[in-house]
């Protein structure tokens, strides 16, 4: 029991990694997303000629800056499209280890009553599968989610539906960061004290 | 290091064809490492001008939208709901004057930036003018040496069109340089007149009457218009900068270049999109430049 139980902390462990490494990509994600928005919130007052002033007189300022910003914007998009694809990289892996641990149990020659079994402190082996198969559902959905916001964002969205989609991203709303860390308190109890 | 340069320089050039141009004499196998040396030289100058441009515009941005924004901030003082201060007395004079002092500040910082850019485009413009290598002193002498300034007027400084390298002759280096020289040349005109406009706003808000001072045909430093000359930003009849352009459009004739003493946010904004946005600049095609370069002439120069 005590070696399957670091088995599964080990897993957990690699959880924990790329948990790391999700926030990272949030982080960059965001600041993505920022400056795509802030690129499409200037093309509005960029595409009226009376706010060019003095630049008015350079010929074709307004159809060759409209041009970079929108070159710019397209650029942003693919380096958001980038980021997801690291985003999926981590679901995958998630869906990995849930699928590992499942089969460790299955495989084994341990009785149902074994794998319901507390000991201790520690949770039970079931328990220690099943939070394996909730954090990967939970980064799987967020990730659809996230997809979806990032191909919602174009050239014509409002400053209002931005202002929403953004909301949307930092929020992660299926990741429960509160069930994630009781998940966490659990498996590592011992550590802990 | 020497002996592959010298069985190149043996090998009979298709370029060398032409009748006309020097045989390919001991001067002319001399003259191949100390034209390579010149081109080596001079392209890494290029790069590290093409870095120090960007470096000064983005400095040059941040202060521009420092300016900008105490300007605005200034502006809407009368408006703005002060909360808990709003029982200060002469709270609104005083933010304002201070706001005033800030864009003095950053007037005179956008400026350094803008004497700093001037100063990279010049340095582009003459590593750009000095590809070529000439021969110094009688090509007779047994001592034979080089300079980047012609002494001799019969002596084009290209080495009679052979490849400097395995290619390219100085002509070739010389028009992918001049490619470049171009977008930065257009581009420091056009952020003139951005510069020419900001500077502007200050000046109005604190003399509260409509001088010209703004206008783009003033020198915005003692020198600058030397300095526009060199680069080729001056026009020879007036010896008034000529009117910004874009690339592969010509200027406007009807080129106002006056301010229009509108001072609206949404101006503002478009000012600095377009410093940011380096219109004529075409990054990818530099980058490609360079990688074609540094393939050429067999050195990394990053």
């Amino acid at each position: 029991m005590e070696a399957m139980m670091k088995k599964f902390q080990q897993k957990y462990r690699r959880i924990r990694d790329e948990m790391d490494r999700w926030d990272e990509l949030q982080s960059r994600l965001l600041s993505q997303f920022v400056n795509a928005s802030s690129i499409i919130d200037r093309l509005e007052v960029l595409r009226d000629t009376k706010n060019y002033g003095i630049l008015g007189s350079v010929d074709g300022i307004k159809e060759t800056l409209l041009g970079k910003q929108m070159e710019a914007l397209e650029m942003s998009f693919c380096s958001m499209k980038m980021t997801m694809k690291e985003f999926h990289s981590i679901v995958i892996s998630f869906e990995k280890i849930a699928r590992d641990g499942s089969q460790l149990l299955r495989g084994g020659t341990i009785s149902t009553a074994q794998k319901q079994l507390r000991i201790g402190i520690w949770p039970s082996l079931t328990e220690c599968v099943d939070h394996l198969q909730t954090i990967h559902e939970m980064h799987q959905f967020e990730y659809l989610l996230k997809s979806s916001i990032v191909s919602s964002l174009s050239w014509n969205c409002s400053g209002i539906d931005i202002g929403v989609l953004r909301q949307l991203l930092v929020d992660q709303p299926n990741i429960s960061t509160h069930e994630v860390q009781s998940i966490f308190d659990i498996v590592f109890a011992e550590e802990i004290s | 290091m020497e002996s592959p340069h010298a069985s190149s320089a043996e090998k009979p050039s298709p370029r060398n064809a032409n009748p006309s141009s020097p045989s390919p004499s001991p001067s002319s196998r001399l003259w191949r490492p100390a034209a390579q040396r010149n081109i080596r030289n001079q392209w890494s100058k290029l790069l590290s001008g093409k870095d120090r441009w960007f470096s000064a515009a983005s400095e040059g941005r941040n202060h521009a939208t420092s300016l900008v924004n105490a300007y605005l901030s200034c502006r809407y003082m009368p408006h703005m709901d002060l909360g808990v201060l709003k029982g200060m007395p002469r709270i609104r004079e005083k933010a304002c004057e201070k706001l005033t002092l800030k864009q003095e500040l950053y007037c005179g910082k956008l400026l350094s930036s803008y004497k700093d850019m001037v100063a990279v485009v010049s340095d582009l413009v003459k590593a750009s003018k000095s590809m070529r290598c000439f021969i110094k002193g009688s090509a007779a002498s047994s001592l034979i040496q080089f300079s980047d300034t012609s002494g001799d007027m019969s002596d084009p400084g290209d080495g009679g069109g052979i490849p400097v390298f395995t290619h390219f002759s100085i002509s070739e280096f010389e028009n992918l340089v001049q490619e470049i020289v171009e977008m930065f040349e257009l581009e420091l005109s056009l952020k003139r007149l951005i510069v020419v406009e900001l500077l502007s706003i200050n000046e109005k808000e604190v003399i509260g009457e409509q001088i010209d001072v703004s206008s783009w045909q003033t020198e915005l430093y003692l020198g600058e218009f030397d300095n526009l000359q060199m680069i080729g930003l001056l026009s020879e009849e007036s010896f008034l900068p000529l009117p910004s352009r874009l690339k592969d459009r010509n200027s406007n004739d009807n080129f106002i270049g006056r301010s229009c003493h509108q001072r609206s946010s949404e101006i503002l904004q478009v000012y600095l999109t377009t410093w940011l946005a380096d219109v004529n600049i075409d990054v990818n095609r530099i980058a490609e430049i360079f990688s074609i370069i540094e393939e050429e002439i067999q050195v990394k120069l990053s």
